[in-house]
């Protein structure tokens, strides 16, 4: 294997790839990158087991041939070299050497047979969605998707494919996400998955702003994403997810409507002198005013008062601080629509006049 | 300067609540723990009873052969005995605000700052005793020496309502005669292999070099043999060291197999837990199952819990859950019994959970509750009010 490449398309294509490679391997070889130079192109390739990025770009190829390089060490050199310059990499005496201007670094590889591909699944429902549109989708979920929860199966993103509509929930069982997504999925028998966590921040960090479309097969094991010249495959979360129109409560009290905001910043003012761990405000709600309370272990206090729109009985509910600014940053719209129920039971926000989304916000006792 | 670390131990404490509740029992052998004639071990027995030989954790059967006829025995009701000793540990914040209560009848206190406040360590010493004679009518014995090993084995020393100073220069010479076995990290493993040496007391330990220790003790023990043998140990107090678990078990008088039994047992165990989490304002997030068969094959079994809880239903609940999860239905049980742990502050608040409304639902009307049966056991007695159980006829 000998190429040449310009740092400018080699360093792009290594930070699609990069994201996936672990800081601590199960296997030495999955801190590699798997390398392969073929006719005019280089395909990269990283992977966890769980979710595999593969990426290409054009290069001069001198000789075809594949191995696997160590992953960060090459992304460090590549970013740390002169902007524009021209990057070797060829296979001399059991070494991987990357020779850019007057610099010389020999790697050691692993062959490229040991690295584990993962395989196409066949038969998988594919279909297209406009980028900016999986973006948001994403954005206005993410948040919610538990880490490492013993509840396997709230580790990840829940996607609804159905004829028409195209529904994504995340929730860790504090809070819950719901999106949806009006379009023309021409499915018989709607699907249903999970995507692991890790895929779906990664996704969202690669995924742009543009019109243009995203394709997705979607199988019964793994999911996989072509969006230009990258393809992610990822292995689905084999569970079932809870049945979550269960527990976004219908039948709500009255609606208060508040300034968005003026609502974050009273928040971020009012969190500070909140219990550090636990980080609880108080929010009641009267006739056209919302008073927000916290005090901490040390008997500080803040007090906060805005103005709303609310003509309901007075209502008076604690949340973690953290999960009403993770509710806040995905609403788009200027003013928040909050409906909220007594006896610590959920909550349901969303942007005014948003219809395609549902927060929902489980209180705190305080 | 070293400090001044005092120890607080009240003696024979159950046995002593008991006697001062019920005056008539007041200078008669008297047991706390299992029902004569039954399985089980004495909790705590009076001073009159020790006289007999008995001893805390002696089966029962054994007691009773050694104790006259007259002796009382009385079960434990922990929720009072949580009470009083929660009226005792608040009169040592009285005398310090450094005090960490180590279990129900026993805590540290700092007190090095106090000798030019309130005078001499045996001065200080004598209030703390006063004091929680006037709060509780109980008494306590004493140790103050420089730290937290010292103090302890000072407060054993002249028990009961002892008080026993070792200030600093006197250290060598209150450990030299004592038995090498009163140290920490010498249990029945290790104590033979000192033994062997010709070991007997502390001093004899303290002609050890280090290195016999570690060869004989392994590294850690040795280590922490040989700095105890000389008078170190750690003389940090926290009043933040939270209590560990509580929990509550039972031995049967018979092996039991019949799982309405077991349940009964659990129900009584998961209300004594509960009374006393309620009490001392503990919320807990892991219940522990402890089950032992015939003879002595214990397991135990532990769920987290989504929701921190000092609810009796609900400890009951997830201590059954543990117990249907295993094959061991019809397998003869000698003890059962159920703990709970890793404590929820509860001040901070409790973040509920969408899909946990099944478990512990900790409702307002809930917690009245319990406060309201909490209030009238410890009126009328641990046994005045239960909660209903449906049973429906077999078949």
């Amino acid at each position: 294997m000998d190429f040449v490449a310009n740092r400018e398309v080699f360093l792009p294509a290594l930070s699609k790839v990069i994201g996936v490679v672990e800081r601590r391997q199960t296997l030495p070889i999955l801190g590699n990158l798997l390398v392969v130079a073929q006719g005019e192109t280089v395909t990269l390739t990283g992977s966890d087991l769980e979710v595999e990025v593969r990426t290409e770009f054009g290069a001069n190829v001198k000789e075809e041939g594949e191995t696997t390089v160590p992953a960060r060490k090459l992304v460090d050199i590549c970013r740390n070299l002169a902007e524009g310059t021209d990057v070797r990499m060829r296979l001399k005496d059991e070494r991987c050497v990357v020779t850019a201007g007057r610099g010389r670094f020999s790697l050691g590889y692993l062959a490229a047979a040991g690295f584990p591909a993962m395989g196409l699944e066949e038969g998988g429902f594919e279909f297209d969605v406009e980028e900016t549109r999986l973006k948001r989708m994403l954005e206005k979920c993410s948040f919610a998707m538990a880490q490492q929860d013993v509840r396997y199966y709230l580790n990840g993103l829940f996607m609804e494919l159905r004829s028409s509509l195209l529904t994504a929930v995340a929730t860790d069982g504090h809070r819950l996400a719901k999106f949806v997504v009006s379009m023309d999925l021409a499915i018989d028998e709607p699907r249903q998955v999970i995507i692991p966590t890790k895929t779906v921040m990664e996704l969202k960090r690669q995924l742009n702003v543009s019109e243009d479309s995203v394709r997705l097969s979607v199988g019964e094991k793994s999911l996989r994403i072509l969006l230009g010249q990258t393809a992610m495959t990822s292995k689905l979360v084999d569970g079932r997810y809870p049945d979550y129109e269960q527990v976004i409560p219908r039948d709500l009290g009255e609606v208060a409507i508040l300034d968005k905001d003026a609502l974050r910043r009273s928040l971020s003012r009012a969190a500070i002198l909140s219990n550090e761990k636990y980080r609880g405000v108080r929010l009641s709600f009267g006739k056209g005013i919302l008073k927000l309370l916290a005090h901490n272990p040390e008997q500080e206090e803040a007090e906060e008062e805005i103005e709303i729109d609310y003509d309901g009985e007075p209502v008076s509910v604690a949340f973690n601080v953290a999960y009403m600014m993770d509710v806040l940053g995905a609403v788009d719209a200027e003013k928040v629509e909050i409906r909220f129920q007594v006896d610590n039971k959920s909550s349901i926000w969303k942007g005014e006049g948003s219809e395609d989304e549902t927060f929902v916000v489980m209180p705190m006792r305080l | 300067m070293s400090r001044l670390i005092l120890h607080v131990d009240l003696d024979a404490f159950y046995a002593s609540v008991e006697q001062r509740d019920h005056p008539e029992w007041r200078g008669r052998p008297l047991v706390v723990g299992a029902e004569p004639g039954q399985r089980g071990v004495v909790a705590t027995c009076s001073y009159e009873a020790r006289r007999f030989g008995v001893h805390s954790a002696m089966p029962i059967a054994q007691a009773v052969r050694r104790l006259p006829p007259e002796t009382i025995y009385v079960r434990p009701s922990m929720a009072r005995y949580a009470k009083v000793s929660q009226q005792v540990m608040g009169v040592l914040e009285t005398v310090s605000p450094v005090v960490e209560r180590v279990s129900i009848d026993e805590a540290y206190l700092d007190v090095s700052g106090l000798t030019s406040l309130v005078g001499p360590p045996a001065i200080i010493g004598a209030q703390v005793k006063a004091r929680i004679r006037q709060a509780v009518g109980l008494t306590a014995s004493v140790g103050i020496g420089p730290n937290r090993l010292i103090a302890k084995l000072a407060s054993d020393v002249q028990k009961p309502d002892g008080l026993t100073v070792v200030p600093p220069e006197q250290v060598g010479d209150f450990l030299a005669p004592m038995p090498f076995t009163v140290l920490r990290g010498i249990g029945v493993k290790t104590a033979p292999r000192l033994e062997r040496l010709g070991v007997k007391t502390i001093g004899d330990v303290r002609q050890l070099p280090l290195e016999t220790l570690r060869q004989h003790l392994g590294a850690r023990t040795g280590i922490q043999v040989y700095q105890q043998a000389r008078g170190l140990a750690d003389d940090r107090i926290d009043p933040a060291r939270p209590r560990q678990s509580i929990s509550r078990e039972t031995t049967f008088p018979e092996d039991v197999s019949d799982p309405r039994i077991l349940e009964e047992t659990l129900r009584w165990a998961a209300q004594e837990v509960g009374s006393i989490a309620r009490q001392t304002r503990h919320l807990g997030r892991v219940v522990t199952l402890k089950i032992r068969f015939h003879p002595f094959e214990t397991h135990t079994r532990s769920r987290t819990l989504k929701v921190p809880t000092a609810d009796d239903a609900a400890l009951f609940g997830a201590a059954w859950s543990l117990f249907a999860a295993e094959p061991w239905s019809g397998r003869p049980v000698r003890l059962i019994g159920l703990g709970i742990s890793g404590w929820s502050a509860t001040d901070g608040g409790v973040q509920m959970d969408l899909f946990e409304t099944a478990a512990p639902e900790p409702c307002p009307e809930h917690d009245r509750l319990a406060a309201t049966l909490d209030a009238i056991r410890n009126r009328f007695g641990a046994d005045a009010i239960q909660r209903g159980l449906s049973r429906r006829s077999p078949g």
